[in-house]
C-alpha cells in the first residue's frame, strides 16, 4: 500500500512538474511603491490585462502558457536586482522591467549572463540598451520624441529655445539635449539651459533667470516630470512668463491635464493617441468594460504592447529559449502594436514607432497635433 | 539689480515656507525631545485636505482652511496615538518610531488616494504677477511672504502673550519643572503639537499653491531641509530654526541663481558644504537653544 502511494505520488508530482516547466516563465518587476509606481502600475494593468487574454486563447500564439512572476522593487533599484535574481532562480525566461532606465539597467546585469531577454515597461532613455543584446525598449525613445518635437517646433517657426534639464536621471537629462541637437541642424538655437534637481522644492530662481536671460527663448523645452513639471509651470505662469512650452510623454497625464489654465496650450510628445475606431480606442473600451478603470495614460497600452512583443518574438523563434527569443526580438520588422507598430530590426533595440505630438486645453483634455515616425538617419545617438 | 532683488524675493518666499517647517519641528522637539520626521506627512496631509475639499466643490479659499484644520487634526492624531506612549523615550525610539508613522502615512496616501501626484487648480488670478519697477513679482512669492510673516508674528504672540505659550516656553526650559507647578502635561505637549501641525498647514497652502499638486511624498523633502535648518539654527531654538529656514531657502536659492553651469550639478552638495562650514565654527547652531542638545 505505501509503494501504491509513493508511486502514485511520484507520477502526480512528476505530471506537475512537466506541465510546469511548458509554461513560459516572466519575471514582471512592479513597483507597488516609490517613485515608479505611478509608471509600472498601469503598465503592470495593461500586460496582466492582454496576456490574460492570452491564455484565455491557450497561452502565446495559441500554445504557449504562461506563467507570470510578479514583484515588488518598492522604486528601490538594490532591491530590484535582488528580485530579479529571485525570478531567474524561480526560472524566469523573460524580464519585464520597470519603466525607467536606471533599474531596467542594473536589472540587465543580472540577466546578462543567460541572455535572458530584458525589456522595460516604459524606459525611453536610449542608453538603457546599451548593456548588452538582450535588453529591450518598448516605448519611442527619448531621441525619437525630441527630433519629432524639434522639427515640429521649427515648422512652428520657434527659432530660440530653453532647455530645463536635470542630471538626476538619463530621462530628464536626455530629452531636451535631443531636441536641442535636433532643433539646432534644423537651424534653430539653443539660448540658454537650466539645471534642477528631481525633486526640487522650488524653480522661482530659475524662472527669474529665464525672464532675465539676454536672449529671450521663444520655446522652452523639458522632459520634467511630476510633481517638478507643475511647479515648474506654475512659477513660470505665476511670474507672468507666456512662452511656448514644450516637453516629453511624461506629460501626458491626467494630473499635468488637470493643472488648468496654466498648462494650456502645453505641447508634448506620446506614444499614441485613441483615435476613434483605431484599435488603441478598442483596447481602451475592452480594458473599462473588464476592469471597470479607465486607462487614462499610454502605460497601459503599451504593457498591452509588450505581450504582443513577447508574443511575436517567442513565434519568430520557434522556441522559449531566453537567448533565441532575444536574438529573434531584435529581428522584428513591422510588429503589430495597439499603441503603434513597432520595428526592432536596425535598430539598437530601442524600438522605432510612431511619436504623436498632442496639446493640452485649458479644460483639462488634449489634442492630438501630428503623428510622425521619426528619421533613423538622422536620430540624434545616445 | 533687479534680478538680484527679484531672487532675494524668491528666496524669503522659499525661506520662509522652510521657517515654518523648521519651526514645527523645532517646538515639538524642544519639548518632548522628539524630531519628528512624519512631520513632512503631516504637510502632506494638509494637502491631500484642499485636494479632496476641492473634489467635493469646495471653493478654494474653504479648501485651504480645510487644509489647515486637516493637518491640525492629523498632528493631534499623531501625538495621541504614536507620540504620548512613548514620552520619556530614549531620542533614537523616538526618531525610529516617527519613520515608521511616516512610511505608514505614505503607504496609506498611495494606496488610499494614488501613487501619482493629484492636480490642485487654483483660480488663474492666483497665478497671476505684478510689476515694480523693472521686477515683475508673482502673486505667490509674495502671499507666501505676507502669509509667513503673519504665521510667525501670530506663533510670537501666543508663545509671549497667553498662557498656554508660556507654558510651552516653560516646558522648553525644564518641562519636569513645569509638571511639578502643576501644569498639564498632556495639554501642554497637545498645543505643541496643534501648533506645529498649524504651520504645517500653512506650508501645505503655500506650497501647494505654488507647485499645483500633491503627491504622498510631498513633505518628505522640505521637511529633510527643515530638519537641516533646525539644526543650522540650534536644534531646539525657536528663533534659529526660523533664522536656520530662511538661511537654507537663501542660500538654495542664490546657488540655483547665480553658480555657473559647470557648478550646477553640485548645487546641494555645496549648500549643505556651506552649513557644516558654520555648524564646525558654531557647533551648537546659529542661534543655540539654552539648554538645547548638540547639533
Amino acid at each position: 500500500m505505501k509503494l501504491k502511494s509513493l508511486l502514485l505520488g511520484t507520477a502526480i508530482a512528476a505530471i506537475g512538474t512537466a506541465s510546469f516547466a511548458e509554461d513560459y516563465v516572466i519575471g514582471v518587476m512592479s513597483a507597488q511603491s516609490g517613485y515608479l509606481a505611478p509608471y509600472d502600475g498601469p503598465a503592470y494593468a495593461g500586460f496582466k490585462f492582454c496576456m490574460d487574454e492570452k491564455m484565455a486563447n491557450g497561452g502565446l500564439n495559441g500554445t504557449t502558457p504562461v506563467r507570470l512572476i510578479v514583484k515588488d522593487t518598492r522604486s528601490d533599484i538594490a532591491f530590484g536586482v535582488q528580485v530579479v535574481q529571485e525570478m531567474l532562480d524561480d526560472g524566469a525566461q523573460f524580464i519585464v522591467s520597470s519603466a525607467d532606465a536606471d533599474p531596467t539597467i542594473a536589472a540587465a546585469q543580472i540577466t546578462a549572463a543567460d541572455m535572458v531577454p530584458t525589456m522595460t515597461f516604459a524606459g525611453t532613455a536610449p542608453v538603457l540598451t546599451q548593456v548588452g543584446p538582450h535588453v529591450f525598449g518598448s516605448y519611442p525613445g527619448d531621441n525619437q520624441q525630441g527630433a519629432v518635437l524639434a522639427a515640429y517646433a521649427r515648422d512652428q517657426g520657434f527659432e530660440k529655445a530653453w532647455l530645463l534639464t536635470s542630471p538626476d536621471s538619463a530621462y530628464t537629462l536626455g530629452g531636451p539635449r535631443y531636441f536641442g541637437e535636433v532643433f539646432e541642424a534644423n537651424g534653430g538655437e539653443v539660448v540658454g539651459e537650466s539645471t534642477f534637481s528631481l525633486n526640487q522644492p522650488d524653480f522661482s530662481a530659475i524662472v527669474t533667470n529665464i525672464q532675465n536671460a539676454e536672449t529671450a527663448p521663444d520655446v522652452i523645452v523639458t522632459w520634467a516630470w511630476e510633481p517638478d513639471f507643475p511647479a515648474f509651470i506654475r512659477a513660470l505662469r505665476g511670474a507672468g512668463v507666456d512662452t511656448q512650452v514644450m516637453g516629453g510623454d511624461v506629460l501626458d497625464t491626467p494630473t499635468v491635464r488637470g493643472l488648468g489654465e496654466v498648462v494650456d496650450g502645453v505641447v508634448h510628445t506620446s506614444g499614441g493617441f485613441p483615435e476613434e475606431g483605431s484599435d488603441y480606442a478598442a483596447f481602451i473600451k475592452r480594458f473599462e468594460e473588464a476592469t471597470g478603470t479607465t486607462p487614462d495614460n499610454n502605460y497601459y497600452v503599451n504593457g498591452c504592447d509588450i505581450a504582443d512583443m513577447i508574443e511575436q518574438a517567442v513565434a519568430a523563434a520557434g522556441t522559449t529559449d531566453p537567448a533565441a527569443v532575444s536574438a529573434a526580438m531584435a529581428e522584428i520588422e513591422n510588429g503589430k502594436g495597439t499603441m503603434s507598430n513597432f520595428t526592432f530590426k536596425g535598430t539598437d533595440r530601442m524600438p522605432l514607432r510612431d511619436v504623436v505630438v498632442a496639446r493640452i486645453t485649458g479644460d483639462g483634455e488634449k489634442e492630438f497635433v501630428l503623428r510622425q515616425m521619426a528619421d533613423p538617419e538622422t536620430l540624434p545617438k545616445p | 539689480m533687479d534680478q538680484l532683488l527679484q531672487q532675494l524675493i524668491n528666496a524669503l518666499s522659499l525661506g520662509g515656507i522652510y521657517a515654518m517647517l523648521a519651526l514645527g519641528l523645532a517646538i515639538v522637539f524642544s519639548i518632548v525631545g522628539l524630531i519628528n520626521f512624519a512631520h513632512g506627512d503631516i504637510m502632506t496631509f494638509g494637502g491631500y485636505g484642499i485636494f479632496l475639499s476641492m473634489v467635493f466643490g469646495f471653493p478654494p479659499v474653504a479648501a485651504l482652511c480645510i487644509g489647515l484644520g486637516a493637518a491640525v487634526v492629523m498632528a493631534l492624531a499623531m501625538e495621541r496615538t504614536a507620540f504620548r506612549v512613548m514620552r520619556g523615550a530614549d531620542v533614537i525610539s523616538l526618531l525610529i518610531t516617527s519613520f515608521a508613522v511616516s512610511e505608514i502615512l505614505k503607504v496609506l496616501f498611495q494606496n488610499g488616494i494614488s501613487a501619482r501626484p493629484v492636480p490642485i487648480s487654483f483660480p488663474a488670478s492666483w497665478s497671476g504677477s505684478y510689476q515694480i519697477g523693472g521686477m515683475t513679482i508673482g502673486v505667490a512669492p509674495t502671499a507666501s511672504i505676507l502669509v509667513t510673516i503673519l504665521s510667525l508674528g501670530c506663533l510670537t504672540f501666543v508663545l509671549r502673550r497667553l498662557a498656554i505659550g508660556m507654558a510651552m516656553r516653560a516646558a522648553a526650559e525644564d518641562f519636569d519643572m513645569l509638571r511639578m507647578l502643576g501644569v498639564r502635561a498632556n495639554r501642554v505637549v497637545a498645543a505643541a503639537f496643534a501648533i506645529s501641525g498649524l504651520l504645517a498647514g500653512v506650508a501645505a497652502v503655500i506650497w501647494t499653491a505654488q507647485r499645483g499638486s500633491v503627491d504622498p511624498m510631498m513633505g518628505f523633502f522640505p521637511v529633510l531641509k527643515a530638519f537641516i535648518a533646525t539644526v543650522l539654527g540650534g536644534l531646539g531654538s525657536l528663533g534659529g530654526a526660523v533664522l536656520g529656514g530662511f538661511v537654507i531657502g537663501t542660500l538654495e536659492v542664490l546657488t540655483q541663481a547665480f553658480l555657473p553651469d559647470a557648478l550646477a550639478p553640485y548645487r546641494d552638495a555645496i549648500v549643505l558644504s556651506a552649513v557644516i562650514a558654520v555648524l564646525l565654527v558654531r557647533p551648537d547652531g546659529l542661534l543655540p537653544a539654552r539648554s538645547g542638545a548638540r547639533s
